[in-house]
């Protein structure tokens, strides 16, 4: 059991992925600090009604709160540049100045922006800052992984928290708490362009309730399939689109961009593994390839070009997998979209029909 | 991690659930009529406007939204979707209660404010709930 707590804790990665992680936290925080900004330009709000958490006394004036605002936009700002002297301390600071302010009022309390500073002080203490980052490349970027591991589990415990309140309660189970929500905002899908029978059809009691059980379903499961191996893939894509539908059909400032951000993290930690080899005698095959190095934000995959008799039967691309195993067609775009984020949507229709299509693999040799 | 889980398991005991990420938790409503008492009578402050004299007779002019800017609170005779809950804003329109009767000083009539709330939790019949604040401190 300790050999097992050791080897998580002293786990080491390639940290990559974690700078676009730092980079999309950055934004967030930065979209924060100028939400903040506006909303004093329009009124302070310890001048009105607000809850603090913190005694009233530890709430900073308006000339302080303004510092602050202008504070957070900054620490962004070195959060984005990722500099190796100030890009951690500034993502912890920045955490710790949001919560301070989260508990200034209450009424400013949001599940996302807690969230966002969760994340923020964990990710501080991972190596994010080896990768994507202005001044000379670090000596390596393989770093200590218990930081990020941390996040991923804080992103299950909210998958919990969330799925469990709603398990426990018989509104929500019963499908009760989703069939009100589409009651009271029907009216504006069916202006953002829903057809009004497909509300009718969500305002049924048996559609709310079978929803809800999908929705609590779905959150507990990724709290454990993002967690397995095995599962890890299509947690992921199901817990996109679960984000996506959410972000379509409800206001949550940025906390969809913010888990799809936090997904980055499940990404096994190493680069280039993978080998795309194109044909570069063929336009098709250096379209594909380009395509390719551009959409492959986590460096999945080593892009070169092939002799011509390197392949049989004409493939344009062909992908040799982690375990060296080579697809071509469908099921290389499968590989592909598999391991880019812009086409991971498609992935899973993509990969079943790809599964349709075995027997083309041992076509190619590599 | 384990003060976060304390934060999850302890959220029944803040109104508002605050820190322990209950999303969407439900799909209540809530209208909030404003009152306030002048004299031992209850007087209607629609739309949560209203005029009383101050200590020297002039008559001047009030708003609830003059203190009160949350989207949510602010919308008085209107029925409104209640983010987080009936509960969460409840217990924070019961705390802008307290601070708006502590911040009217040029009102030399008003008492105390009332709130009764309609609220419709998961789209089950309305119910009335009534929040006072405290008697206003008023100067000598």
């Amino acid at each position: 059991m300790w050999d097992a707590v050791r080897r998580w804790r002293d786990a080491v990665g390639d940290a990559y992925a974690l700078g676009l992680v730092r980079i999309a936290l950055g934004l967030l925080l930065f979209a924060a600090g100028l939400r903040a900004a506006r909303d004093l330009e329009d009124v302070y709000f310890g001048d009105v009604f607000h809850w603090p958490i913190v005694p009233e006394a530890l709430v900073p004036s308006r000339s302080v709160y303004a510092l602050l605002v202008i504070a957070q936009v900054l620490l962004a700002v070195l959060v984005v540049a990722g500099h190796r002297t100030s890009a951690r301390p500034a993502l912890l600071a920045s955490a710790l100045l949001g919560t301070y302010l989260l508990l200034c009022d209450r009424l400013q309390f949001h599940n996302n922006r807690w969230a966002l500073y969760c994340y923020a002080v964990l990710l501080a203490f991972a190596p994010c800052d080896r990768s994507f980052h202005l001044g000379p490349p670090p000596a390596t970027r393989v770093g200590p992984l218990w930081a990020a591991r941390l996040a991923q589990i804080q992103l299950a415990l909210i998958y919990v928290a969330s799925g469990g309140s709603k398990l426990l309660d018989p509104d929500w189970r019963d499908g009760r708490v989703l069939l009100e929500r589409f009651r009271l905002y029907g009216s504006q899908a069916v202006e953002a362009g829903v057809p009004q029978r497909v509300l009718d059809w969500m305002t049924q009691a048996d559609v709310t309730s079978a929803l809800a059980k999908l929705a609590i379903a779905t959150e507990l499961l990724l709290a454990v399939g993002l967690g397995s191996r095995s599962a890890r893939v299509f947690a992921l894509w199901w817990g996109l689109w679960f984000h996506l539908v959410i972000e379509a059909t409800s206001r949550v400032e940025g906390f969809t961009w913010l888990t799809l951000s936090i997904y980055v993290l499940f990404v096994t930690p190493d680069v280039h593994v993978r080998k795309l080899s194109f044909d570069s005698s063929r336009a098709l095959g250096r379209c594909a390839a380009r395509a390719v190095a551009l959409l492959d934000w986590l460096a999945r995959f080593e892009v070169k070009a092939w002799g011509p008799d390197a392949v049989r039967q004409g493939h344009v691309v062909v992908v040799v997998r982690r375990d060296g195993t080579p697809a071509t067609g469908l099921r290389a775009l499968a590989m592909v979209a598999r391991c880019t984020p812009l086409l991971f949507p498609v992935w899973a229709p993509l990969a079943l029909l790809a599964s349709f299509t075995r027997g083309r693999d041992a076509d190619v040799e590599d | 991690m384990v003060g976060q889980a304390a934060l999850v398991l302890t959220a029944g005991a803040r109104p508002d659930g605050a820190f322990a990420f209950r999303m969407f938790p439900e799909a209540s409503t809530m209208e909030i009529h404003l009152w306030r008492e002048v004299d031992g009578r209850w007087i209607p402050a629609r739309e949560g406007e209203w005029s009383a004299h101050d200590g020297s007779g002039q008559l001047r002019h009030f708003s609830w939204r003059d203190r009160v800017r949350d989207p949510i609170l602010a919308s008085i005779d209107t029925r409104v979707f209640a983010s987080y809950g009936a509960d969460a804003q409840l217990a924070r329109l019961g705390r802008a209660l307290d601070d708006v009767a502590d911040h009217l000083p040029e009102d030399g009539e008003t008492v105390r404010l009332r709130a009764e709330v309609v609220v419709s939790r998961n789209g089950r019949e309305p119910t009335a709930t009534t929040l006072e604040s405290h008697p206003r401190r008023r100067g000598p």
